[in-house]
């Protein structure tokens, strides 16, 4: 009959420890834990802020300037740098500048709505597989290997050039996005197969079923939570390689097209300047730099963040 | 207080009557078989048993005798490939849960039948805080909103004897020792107020202390709540104190079953006194502890006879060629050994 006795003044003990101290220690998750292991990374500031300005300038380029980016003066062809036009004028007489500004948003939709895409297509599919298994996995697996084994560009480009042709700036964009969703869904696929099979077999899996939990809810409570970091980190890192990608595709005339304005566009129509009148194809690709090591720099940082041992 | 919420769960599910000899879960000629590459491996071999109202069973067994695999079975979480029931029936309150459709399966788990795991580390889902979990219960199967469902989780969290309840309600499984976080498993196992309720070596990853606070709850709170307890351990120590009828596993089959002490007493088989000859004594100093030889068969490979013929000391030509049936040797003593009346005796 001590146990009982023991045991109470092990938790009075217990208590006593808790009220001294106040509290019992503040609650943190994967995900508050990687947010406090970001917050203190400048390379997490200096690419989320790049980020931001990126998008600021997709969906207010008004903000950043007042010059018509479609507004060509013929006869000031390849100016240079000036107070007029900040970073010159392109072979059609169009203010640089302002060019880049406009095309920071051809570049952010391609990459936002692809990976939103690739994630939601892949994620699902790559979730069913894991989860099912057996014949369902290996099925979706061996299609997802048909898709892997074509290469990007490639495959956008007949994609691309098989689908119908358009001048219209949204049907452009959302066939881009579709070109490079079919090619891409199937490595974010397998990332969440393998990161859904690493957690399903988890007593904590086998113990939400034993209690009850419906497939549905322990998908979306167990095993997704626990099965996404990877899915995001190498997300967030493809994101600047489809921006890179939509910028090849426009860049060989297969993705957007003039009259709308891409950095692709602006790079591919600079290349016959390129020993005389440098800055055209400078400031382009310079943008578009940036824009895709934004996104893998914030890639790296968050993968940082998620993996406890690079703390 | 316990049977009007067993009488208000038996409106809600009208189904689920608990008849009137308290007979809860009726397990009656059970088969589980693994299909593997290298062939079939017979997990589970014919087991019947029965759990009453307020009583607890305990399974004992050592590694792979398939202890947990009948648990799993129960509760129907096996891998269903690689397993496969062919035969038996699983009855709970006269329905026979491997006929139902697994719809109506799963809303016996939880509210029914529920289950507690060996090692609530790995059992309790890192990402989210206990209270959270425990709440999820709640959600899942009464609907409760997010607060409600929360208030009830504390309620819980402090009949399990967790200090400081309200302030840990938001901490993290990590954050616990060991056997605070088997009350928190606990806590979930009987948050739906389960009539049966199968602990799958609830202790085994704790010391012994801690072993002893949580039998202690286990034990008042299936007082308090008249649950069907099955305990599944491979320790005798652990058992001897809470459970009422004891069924001794070996290769899938029950070697022995009886009620506790007179098993304690006089074993029927002679792997059952194996078992206790093999627990440390006090008052049998310096002597070499006695241990069962050899180890269990491959389930792939299952010796004719008695499956524990290779290991036994008693074993007779009988043994290697005929399977001794489980038969009463004493009334409500069963054994299945072909010596059974001499290993009582002697």
């Amino acid at each position: 009959m001590t146990e009982p006795a023991i045991e109470a003044v092990s938790e009075q003990k217990a208590v006593g420890a808790l009220d001294a101290r106040g509290d019992v220690g503040e609650a943190r998750s994967l995900w508050s834990d990687a947010w406090r292991a970001m917050r203190k990374n400048p390379m997490f500031w200096i690419s989320a802020g790049m980020i931001a300005v990126f998008i600021l300038m997709s969906v207010w380029p008004s903000l950043f300037t007042n010059t018509d980016p479609a507004y060509a003066i013929l006869e000031r062809s390849r100016e240079r740098p000036n107070s007029n036009a900040w970073f010159g004028r392109n072979i059609q007489g169009y203010d640089i500048y302002a060019r880049c500004i406009y095309g920071a948003r051809a570049s952010i939709l391609v990459g936002l709505m692809t990976t939103i895409a690739v994630v939601l297509v892949g994620g699902a599919i790559g979730v069913f597989a894991g989860y099912k298994g057996g014949w369902v996995d290996s099925l979706l697996s061996r299609i997802g290997d048909v898709f892997f084994a074509i290469p990007l560009l490639l495959g956008a480009i007949i994609i691309l050039v098989s689908l119908p042709r358009t001048t219209n700036y949204w049907f452009i964009i959302i066939k881009v996005v579709l070109a490079l969703m079919v090619l891409g869904w199937p490595s974010i696929a397998r990332l969440m197969r393998s990161s859904v099979i690493q957690v399903k077999p988890n007593d904590y899996v086998q113990a939400a079923r034993a209690l009850g939990a419906s497939p549905w809810r322990v998908i979306r409570s167990h095993i997704l939570p626990n099965a996404l970091a990877p899915v995001i980190v190498v997300s967030t890192i493809n994101l600047g390689g489809y921006i890179a990608a939509e910028a090849t595709l426009s860049f060989l005339g297969i993705g957007l097209q003039s009259p709308a304005i891409s950095w692709g566009i602006d790079i591919s129509a600079a290349i016959v300047g390129l020993r005389t009148t440098p800055h055209m194809l400078l400031y382009p690709s310079l943008f578009l730099s940036l824009a895709v090591l934004a996104f893998i720099m914030l890639g790296d940082v968050v993968r940082d963040a998620l993996d406890p041992k690079n703390r | 207080m316990t049977t009007t919420t067993r009488e208000a769960k038996a409106h809600a599910n009208p189904s689920a009557y608990v008849p009137e000899d308290g007979l809860l879960l009726d397990v009656e000629d059970l088969h589980v078989e693994f299909h593997t590459d290298d062939g079939i491996a017979k997990a589970i071999n014919g087991v019947s048993f029965q759990v009453r109202q307020g009583e607890t069973l305990a399974i004992l067994g050592e590694s792979g005798s398939g202890k947990s695999v009948t648990a799993q079975a129960i509760m129907g979480i096996l891998d269903m490939p690689p397993a496969v029931i062919p035969e038996g029936k699983i009855r709970y309150c006269g329905q026979d849960l491997l006929t139902m459709d697994e719809e109506q399966r799963r809303r016996t788990r939880g509210p029914e039948i529920s289950m507690i795991f060996q090692d609530a580390l790995s059992s309790l889902n890192p990402v989210f805080p206990v209270g959270w979990q425990i709440a999820e219960m709640f959600r899942e199967h009464r609907g409760l909103n997010k607060s409600d469902a929360l208030a009830q989780a504390i309620r819980l969290m402090e009949r399990v004897q967790i200090p400081a309840a309200r302030e840990r309600v938001k901490a993290y499984p990590h954050q616990f020792s060991g056997g605070m976080r088997q009350r928190i498993m606990i806590a979930m196992a009987i948050a739906l107020d389960p009539a049966v309720l199968i602990a799958d070596e609830p202790t085994t990853a704790l010391d012994v202390t801690v072993q002893a606070q949580i039998m202690a709850l286990l034990e008042e709170l299936q007082a308090e709540r008249q649950m069907g307890l099955i305990l599944i351990t491979h320790d005798l120590g652990v058992v001897a104190d809470v459970a009422d009828r004891i069924a001794v596993m070996y290769t899938g089959r029950l070697v022995e079953t009886a009620d506790i002490l007179p098993l304690y007493a006089n074993p029927a088989h002679p792997y059952t006194r194996g078992l206790l000859e093999s627990i440390p004594r006090l008052d049998q100093k310096g002597q070499t502890l006695a241990a069962i030889g050899g180890l269990p068969p491959n389930l792939l490979r299952i010796p004719p006879g008695c499956p524990f013929n290779p290991r036994c000391r008693m074993a007779q030509d009988v043994c290697r060629t005929d399977l001794p049936a489980l038969r009463e040797i004493r009334p409500g003593r069963f054994s299945a050994c072909h010596f059974a009346e001499e290993v009582i005796d002697d």
